[in-house]
């Protein structure tokens, strides 16, 4: 529990450079963080960061349940959590949710998204807090 | 501008900075046609950039001042043509980077100024050398000799060094000699915080000044070794100076000098042995408070 009685909960998004997914995902989370849902304290983990040796972002990720939001199915943020925290609380793939060949290829400039895209980061968002919701319920 | 790199940005997602610097990253991609590394898949699969490391020059983009790709890239003993980092850049322009992780026009423009002011450094490598030339020559120590003294340790290289008694080394391979200031120096300045070299083409006499170095405690002019002409500076260390202070004999170096007589100025000098012997005086005298 952080602040004022909210559950704290990490979100750990792909990184976003090897493909469009990546990028989906990195709104989708920024999406969740601007959310407004009382209860919850949602906080990210800079995968760059959490990867290159932060010891803070590993130590909330294995003491605090964290969702990882991955764009492609190479998996790199959960992967990574995984081994340097442990199990994670709950996990969203992009390409799950949108077949590939909808995302298309090549990396997303976040300014130029179109209608179409800018959907796709709804569904992941959506797609973020029902595990929220399920961490939620599960305790 | 058509010169290809490879980028490595930091791409952070929990600081605007970290955003700011995707930004720029695809900016300068789409205007150079290079590529981007993803910070991520790099620790992951480091194989899959392999070819495009050998291939492009590495300009490395970090958005806050904890530096993730600087560390990635240093993990990695990745060589760094060009730092950049948007804090940095944001600072220089009284640009203050909001908590919406949003890039809106304001981000947009201070993107668009930082890649227009960067555009003429990278131009640079389209006129000069390539990067990493003569990397291969100046190899770094084989085997350093290590006087301890309370918690401080002091290394000197034994083979290939000649050294002056204000602590700077020249390093000699044929008519070139690379040059930079000891180990004991850097742990008596402490942390360094800013380099000034010689600019390239200078020409130098032996203990004549060759740059300064500044650190929180001190300037110190540096006092070449050698005499020759400058013929290229150790660019890594105008970005990061902490260089010097992790390793001043392998990427701490200073400058490169083409080398006009060495012969006599060696005579002057003091190999590795003899150094340490004088590394010993000194830190006995500094602890008798001499």
């Amino acid at each position: 529990m952080s602040e004022e009685g909210k559950i704290s909960i990490g979100l750990i998004s792909c990184s976003g450079e090897a493909c469009p997914g990546g990028t989906i995902s990195r709104l989708a989370t920024q999406k969740v963080l601007r959310s407004i849902r009382p209860g919850y304290n949602f906080v990210t983990i800079c995968l760059p960061l959490f990867m290159a040796g932060g010891e803070e972002e590993r130590h909330f990720a294995r003491h605090y349940p964290t969702i990882t939001i991955d764009g492609c199915e190479k998996c790199c943020a959960l992967k990574a959590t995984e081994v340097l925290s442990g199990p994670v609380s709950g996990k969203v793939v992009v390409t799950d949710l949108i077949a590939g060949e909808k995302l298309g290829e090549g990396t997303l400039a976040t300014r130029e998204l179109t209608a179409e895209q800018k959907a796709m980061v709804d569904q992941v968002a959506a797609a973020i807090l029902e595990q929220v919701d399920k961490i939620n319920r599960e305790g | 501008m058509a010169a290809k790199y490879v980028i490595l940005p930091c791409n952070g997602l929990d600081k605007e900075a970290g955003c700011l610097a995707r930004e720029l990253a695809l900016k300068m991609a789409a205007a150079t046609g290079s590529e981007i590394i993803c910070p991520v898949l790099y620790q992951t699969a480091p194989s899959r950039y392999a070819p495009l490391l050998r291939e492009g020059s590495l300009v490395v983009i970090d958005g806050c001042a904890t530096r993730c790709a600087s560390r990635i890239a240093a993990n990695n003993d990745l060589k760094i043509y060009r730092k950049i980092t948007m804090a940095e850049e944001a600072k220089k322009r009284d640009y203050n980077p909001g908590p919406d992780w949003r890039v809106g026009a304001g981000a947009a423009a201070f993107v668009e100024d930082v890649w227009r002011s960067w555009q003429p450094v990278l131009r640079e490598q389209e006129a000069g050398r390539a990067p990493g030339e003569n990397a291969g020559l100046f190899a770094g120590p084989l085997e350093y000799a290590i006087h301890r003294h309370d918690k401080f340790i002091f290394r000197v290289p034994l083979e290939g060094f000649y050294f002056n008694e204000n602590d700077c080394w020249v390093q000699v391979q044929g008519n070139r000699g690379r040059v930079g200031i000891s180990d004991y120096l850097q742990q008596n300045l402490s942390d360094i915080t800013f380099v000034t070299p010689p600019d390239p083409g200078t020409e130098v006499e032996q203990f004549g000044e060759m740059g300064t170095i500044e650190s929180a405690k001190a300037v110190y002019e540096l006092v070449s070794p050698v005499t020759g002409r400058v013929v290229a500076i150790n660019e890594a260390i105008l970005e990061a100076p902490e260089l010097i202070n992790e390793n001043p004999y392998e990427k701490g170096w200073i400058a490169e000098l083409e080398l006009t007589n060495f012969e006599a100025d060696r005579e002057f000098l003091l190999d590795g042995r003899r150094y340490l012997e004088v590394l010993k005086e000194k830190v006995a005298d500094f602890n008798a408070g001499k």
